[in-house]
């Protein structure tokens, strides 16, 4: 089996809130010093799922794509440490400023130029803008079924048996292949590398293919594919208030801690 | 819960020249006694002997006792031998012999450690010293007879019945004190590992000295009480049994058929109790004082260097034969005393830690899978296929390895000087590094170190948040004497930010020149070396000691006692030599050159609780202590457990990071000890201390009034310096 891993390399979620700036001519993030880009989590996750797949399944192998700057080898490279057998960078300049369309317009292109690709798996969005369209644009370029937001992945007779979460439960899909699943934390922690796989995924070359090398046109991807817009960036202002719940006896005391919670609709 | 005994708190921490005080307090009493035998033996009769082999037909059976007993140790030794063959080559071996020498003199034959314990001392003092004179006395009969030099005569033979009597009693003494401790004081941790082999060795000593003495005075009765009463005298013991035998009006042949039992007796016993060196902890009479030899003559808060870790295969240890010889050796030195597992944290909270147990699980396995790995290497076979089970996993499970804080207690303790603390570490490299099997808390924090440099798992604060409010803050660019290094801790985590501050503070109006490096800082690697992921440490490591050469920094101020460590004693192992201080030790220069003038009291009952990585690794005791002295108004009352003693707060050894497994957390046990001190606050050095303090109090009070409050050393100086209302504290820059 060929599982396609789709991994985005994000600024780091974890940026403390005071060192997280916004420039709001140009509607962009500015970029922390001394503070790298990370994996975003959600894709770790679906390395995991493929991973998974991959030791029950013999004769398989993972690839992984992402789109992005040169910077996002390292994100390559940590899922390749996971056990991941190849790499491609979606690398080009036309790349830039593009939205979710243009991404899942590249990526299905990657995708099918890799050829015998069974399935995709990508995380349920990516942890920086959270949009989770990828997933489902990609399969919809391609033409195949997709399932979002699962917690399990199992191969099952050319089949993916997959466990959707749903807000009350969840839901067992029976996906025919080839297939796009997007998957949630709820799948459970990624693997930690082993210091040889970390060894021989910083050995592997990653492939660099820009977008002539899927045969797209400049005008289709970037920003000059985009059909997303964006008006303004701002940053949420964070306050904090502190009340005093009163009361003569603690039961009094926490009736209205409730009454206060039930007002502010939280419980 | 298992509680350590012996609480003589500072005797521990004894200064150079009261080594030859320890010794001449063993020795001085026996040597002085025996010398004023020699001296009133001199004026006695010069005829005086006895008769070798008095009364024994076939002497000759000594000579084939003695040749297989011989032949017995040198089997036993050599398949032993074999067995730590299978190990890795042990660096560092020929470097300081004369500080090993020194080692095995002092940790070995004068048994410094086991004075830790000063019933124990005395115990194995007349125990050890009986058995090495009469194996004198025994030596020298046999030298007299053989080579017929029959030195044994006049006044040097009645010293020598004196001495022999003398030694022998120490040692019933010895032995009684171990019968004591062993069967009626029950003492716990000598019966952890409780095995036939204790009974056998101490009724067995117990028995040949009184069959000894039994020869000894049926001879007398018989021979020297009648005719040289004045020589049988100074067999002074066997003497006044002799006297007691005399009151029965036995028969001559009676007396000497009797004494022919006894003698063969004594010798079948002598010879079977020596034998059983070979199959039992007996072995530690040889092996501890050459292992004291093999200890490590660097700092105990050093680990070893995975070196060209990018070429090797197997990076931690998996397998027995992956530990150097060394770390084979010392597994046979253990004597299941228990000292080590009574003292360690981990298993104070009922957590699955011994650390006795894990060295006897791993001796055990060595001799199980040992000599098949053997055999295996020598004919070329795959060594690592050999062992149906596995070491790390199954013999030793990974909770205990986790469960470790490195806080260097168990090795402190070890009368032997075993040196559990890198052998579990070198587990946790195979465990983290070769199999990638960490604990979701640890792997987080492994991976927090890898893609942002710092081991706190969503921090919100950035590395220069603390510096709010202090007016200007200068940045180190080399020009500086001192760099302030203020952690991951100390700048992450809200509740060591005010530490930092008053450091900083403190600094700058003690006047010293220095500067920080605020967004520039990473983790010195201390937590990724501890829990396991040498590679990652190594990395973190060498990118800072480049850091520091290229800012031309050369001497270090540390808030965090991990830091402080990593950098004084690891750091050279990567080229990186730095004079480093822990802040507490250049607070108290400060003070004692009255750079730093408190004058606001701190009336308050405090205690001090010992950071293990300042205090055990690194014996900075009195510089935090110096510190207290100077707070106006504090009092301090120590804790039980306190200096090398003292015991960890249970977040050493990355278990910051690791959730507990087991009956108590160890800070709640910690806190606990504080509270029972009486005392209105407990004063660390360390961010990890303090948070667990944070943690612990409220657990075991749950009453906020009155609550025991925890700071840093630095907290109540900079309150005595600059006020509670911090008049005089604020942004100027002094």
């Amino acid at each position: 089996m060929h599982l396609v891993v789709c991994a985005k390399q994000i600024p780091d979620p974890e940026t403390p809130p005071s060192a997280f700036k916004i420039d709001t001519v140009a509607n962009a993030v500015v970029p922390v010093p001394g503070i790298s880009p990370v994996l975003s989590p959600f894709d770790a996750q679906a390395a995991e799922a493929a991973l998974r797949i991959k030791e029950k399944v013999g004769e398989s192998k993972v690839t992984v794509i992402s789109l992005g700057k040169e910077s996002a080898q390292a994100a390559i490279k940590q899922v390749l440490a996971m056990g991941a057998d190849e790499g491609v960078l979606l690398n080009d300049d036309a790349f830039e400023g593009g939205d979710s369309y243009t991404t899942a317009h590249a990526l299905a292109a990657a995708i099918k130029k890799l050829g015998d690709v069974d399935a995709v798996i990508c995380g349920r969005q990516a942890a920086d803008w959270d949009m989770g369209q990828v997933g489902l644009g990609i399969a919809e370029e391609l033409g195949w079924p997709g399932a979002i937001v699962a917690k399990d992945v199992q191969a099952a007779d050319g089949a993916l048996l997959v466990q959707r979460v749903l807000l009350d439960g969840f839901e067992t899909v029976r996906m025919p292949l080839p297939a796009v699943i997007t998957v949630s934390n709820e799948l459970g922690d990624p693997r930690y590398p082993k210091l040889q796989q970390i060894m021989q995924a910083a050995k592997k070359t990653v492939t660099t293919w820009t977008a002539a090398d899927l045969g797209l046109d400049a005008a289709s991807v970037g920003k000059a594919g985009s059909r997303l817009r964006l008006e303004r960036l701002a940053q949420p202002e964070a306050g904090g208030a502190v009340q005093i719940i009163e009361g003569d006896t603690p039961e009094a005391q926490a009736q209205a801690l409730a009454q206060a919670l039930r007002d502010a609709r939280i419980i | 819960m298992l509680t350590a005994r012996g609480s003589d708190q500072r005797s521990d921490i004894r200064p150079v020249q009261s080594r030859a005080r320890l010794l001449g307090a063993w020795w001085g009493p026996a040597l002085g006694l025996s010398a004023l035998g020699l001296i009133t033996s001199v004026e006695a009769e010069r005829t005086a002997t006895r008769e070798i082999f008095f009364n024994v037909a076939q002497p000759w059976a000594v000579y084939v006792f003695t040749a297989s007993l011989v032949g017995l140790l040198i089997y036993g030794f050599g398949r032993h031998a074999t067995l730590w063959a299978i190990g890795q080559p042990t660096p560092n071996l020929r470097d300081e012999v004369s500080q090993r020498l020194r080692n095995a003199v002092r940790l070995g034959l004068a048994q410094e450690k086991i004075g830790r314990d000063r019933y124990a001392a005395v115990m194995h003092w007349c125990i050890f010293s009986s058995i090495v004179v009469l194996t004198f006395v025994t030596a020298q009969v046999a030298i007299d007879d053989d080579f017929s030099l029959h030195f044994l005569r006049g006044p040097y033979y009645l010293f020598f019945s004196f001495y022999g009597d003398l030694f022998g009693l120490v040692g019933l003494v010895g032995v009684g004190m171990a019968l004591y401790r062993r069967y009626i004081d029950n003492l716990h941790r000598i019966h952890w590992d409780e095995r036939l082999e204790d009974h056998l060795i101490i009724w067995g000593l117990g028995l040949i000295l009184l069959t000894g003495f039994a020869v000894e005075s049926l001879r007398i009765t018989v021979d020297e009480l009648v005719q040289h009463p004045d020589w049988a005298r100074w067999s002074f013991v066997s003497f006044g049994v002799a006297h007691f035998l005399a009151l029965f009006e036995f028969e001559e042949p009676q007396l000497l058929s009797a004494h022919v039992w006894m003698w063969w007796g004594h010798l079948v016993l002598a010879m079977g109790w020596l034998g059983l060196i070979v199959f039992t902890k007996l072995d530690h009479m040889f092996f501890a004082p050459i292992n004291a030899f093999l200890l490590r003559t660097d700092s105990p808060g050093r680990l070893t260097k995975i070196e060209n870790i990018e070429e090797r295969e197997v990076f931690g240890v998996g397998q027995i034969q992956d530990f150097t010889w060394k770390q084979l050796f010392e597994l046979d030195a253990c004597v299941s005393c228990g000292r080590c597992t009574a003292v360690c944290p981990a298993n104070i909270a009922g957590q699955p830690l011994s650390p006795m147990h894990l060295i006897q699980d791993l001796k055990l396995h060595l001799a199980d899978v040992g000599p098949a790995i053997q055999h295996a290497g020598h004919e070329g076979h795959d060594v690592r296929a050999v062992s149906p089970l596995a070491m790390v996993g199954e013999v030793i499970k990974d909770e205990t390895l986790w469960a470790c804080r490195t806080c260097g207690a168990c090795v402190q303790e070890c009368p032997v000087l075993i040196e559990h603390v890198p052998t579990i570490v070198d587990m946790r490299r195979y465990l983290v590094m070769d199999e990638a099997r960490v604990p979701a808390t640890a792997q987080a924090a492994l991976e927090n170190l890898e893609q942002r440099g710092h081991p706190w798992r969503g921090a919100t604060l950035t590395r220069t948040s603390w510096m709010e409010g202090l007016g200007e803050v200068p940045i180190f660019d080399g020009s500086q004497e001192y760099l302030y290094w203020v952690g991951c801790a100390g700048s992450l985590v809200e509740r060591n930010l005010p530490v930092t501050q008053s450091v900083f503070r403190l600094l700058r109006e003690a006047g010293a020149s220095f500067g920080v490096l605020g967004q520039e800082e990473t983790c010195s690697g201390d937590p990724a070396r501890r829990l396991g992921n040498e590679y990652l440490y190594q990395i973190l490591a060498g990118q800072l000691v480049e850091t520091f050469k290229a800012k031309n920094v050369q001497r270090v101020i540390t808030n965090c006692p991990h830091c402080f460590n990593t950098f004084k004693n690891e750091y050279p192992q990567f080229g990186g030599r730095f004079e480093v201080l822990h802040h507490t030790e250049f607070l108290a220069k400060s003070l004692q050159q009255g750079d730093l003038k408190p004058q606001y009291p701190i009336a308050e009952q405090v205690t001090y609780h010992d950071s293990c990585y300042l205090g055990r690794m690194n014996g900075v005791y009195e510089a935090p202590r110096q510190i207290i002295e100077f707070l106006p108004g504090a009092k301090v009352t120590e804790m039980q457990r306190s200096m090398s003693r003292g015991l960890c707060c249970g977040a050493g050894g990355g278990n910051m990071w690791l959730e507990e497994v087991g009956a108590r957390r160890v800070n709640h046990v910690r806190a606990e000890e504080a509270m029972q001190t009486g005392a209105q606050s407990v004063i660390s050095n360390c961010p990890f201390c303090i948070q667990m303090f944070e943690d612990g109090i409220p657990a075991v009070q749950p009453q906020e009034e009155g609550r025991m409050r925890v700071f840093d050393v630095a907290e109540l100086l900079d309150r005595a310096v600059f006020g509670t209302d911090g008049a005089g504290r604020g942004s100027q820059s002094s």
